[in-house]
This record gives C-alpha cells, sequence and structure tokens, in this order.
C-alpha cells in the first residue's frame, strides 16, 4: 500500500539528489490519467555508478538510513541484475528499480515529461512510451494496459 | 446531485477521463493501493535482484498467490 505522502518524499529525495530515473509501470500509468489499483512503484534508473549512488543516498534518506539499500548497485544494475525489487522496512509495498526491459528499453531510451507533484518535479513516462514498455510483454495486464493506453491517447498501433 | 435518468445506458455518460500529468492522479492511485487490504501480499524488507522483469513478475505473482 503506497502512502501519497511518501511517495512524494521518495521523489523530493530523487530530485534533491539528482537522480536520473523515470516513473514507468502502473503509477506512471496514473500520473498519464489511467488510474488502477497499483502495489507497487517502479523506476527506470540510469545504471551507472555515480546515478546508483545518488539512488541509495535518497532512499536512506526516506527510510532512515536502512542498511538494506547498500545493496542496490551499479554493478548488478548495469550488469546481470537489471531488475531490483527494495522493499522499505515497513513493508506496506515495494518498489521496482529498472534499468532495461529485456533488449529492446534503456534509460536513455526512455521519453519523459514532467508532472509537479506539489512543489517536486517528477518524471514520468510518456503515453508512448508506457505503450511501447508494456504491448509485447507476457503478462496479460501488462497488454490491457497498453491497449488502454493507445485507446485513451489515440495512439498508432505499432 | 440528484437523481438523474436515461432512456439506455448509451445516455449515460461516464466520469470524464482524469486529465494527463495532474498531480491529483497519484493522490488517486495511492488511495486506491490501500484496496491491497482485502488481498494482503506478503512481503519481507530487503532487496531481492532479477535477471529480468519477466522472472521479477513470475516470482511476484507467486507471493500474490499465496
Amino acid at each position: 500500500m503506497m502512502d501519497f505522502g511518501e511517495l512524494r518524499r521518495i521523489l523530493a529525495a530523487f530530485e534533491r539528489e539528482g537522480v536520473r530515473y523515470v516513473l514507468v509501470g502502473s503509477m506512471a500509468m496514473a500520473a498519464q490519467g489511467i488510474v488502477r489499483a497499483t502495489r507497487d512503484a517502479d523506476f527506470f534508473v540510469a545504471p551507472d555508478e555515480d546515478n546508483v549512488a545518488r539512488l541509495r543516498r535518497a532512499l536512506k534518506s526516506v527510510f532512515d538510513d536502512d542498511p538494506n539499500v547498500d545493496e542496490i548497485t551499479a554493478a548488478d544494475l548495469g550488469g546481470d541484475y537489471p531488475a531490483v525489487e527494495y522493499t522499505p522496512p515497513h513493508e506496506r509495498y515495494s518498489m521496482d528499480i529498472l534499468s532495461r526491459l529485456g533488449e529492446a528499453f534503456r534509460y536513455e531510451d526512455l521519453e519523459a515529461e514532467d508532472v509537479n507533484v506539489e512543489g517536486v518535479r517528477a518524471r514520468v513516462a510518456t503515453p508512448r512510451m508506457l505503450y511501447r514498455m508494456k504491448k509485447d510483454t507476457v503478462r496479460p495486464q501488462d497488454r490491457l494496459d497498453a491497449e488502454t493506453i493507445r485507446t485513451r491517447f489515440g495512439l498508432k498501433d505499432e | 446531485m440528484g437523481v438523474r435518468k436515461f432512456r439506455s445506458v448509451e445516455e449515460m455518460k461516464g466520469q470524464p477521463p482524469l486529465r494527463p500529468l495532474d498531480p491529483e492522479n497519484l493522490r488517486i492511485a495511492c488511495a486506491l493501493s490501500s484496496l491491497e487490504k482485502l488481498a494482503p501480499v506478503r512481503r519481507s524488507p530487503g532487496v531481492r535482484k532479477f535477471r529480468s522483469v519477466e522472472e521479477m513478475s513470475r516470482q511476484r505473482d507467486r507471493n500474490a498467490a499465496r
């Protein structure tokens, strides 16, 4: 269960530390106006050492210096583990930290735009980007999401 | 608003779509996430690493099914 105040604190910490990230997944769909029940937040990040260090600092500042955050490394994200799940100590939700999606998407490939969340600048994937990311996955929910995005934003079938 | 009557379902307009990039959308999404209380997911704190998003999704689906 995601708390809006905490989500805003995470986004504020990302902004303060200069994390290069894009909000993707169902929370990004929500930001784009397609809201459905979701359990977590997904962040696509640049997997270089500097950025992942910024990410760790940001998360530690929100989650009371949680030592588990140190296990999020650039070596993993840029190497064999492009998908990392972090669950904060309170266990109310988890966040997915992604550095690539198959061979098709890397951080540099993402189209994003800003949303102002009560004074905090958040980077959110564009509808077209979300559509592309979801349309060819194996999960039925993703394909359903893709069709919803395509219809809502009048996107051409790709 | 009181009672409104329609001659067909087609006449009934649904809620207008939410405006893209309205920060209020995130607040709504977070409020909806409280529905998880109806079917809680077991989580444990920490970091888990996956070789792909698909592997991560499969693990999540297994956790949700427990």
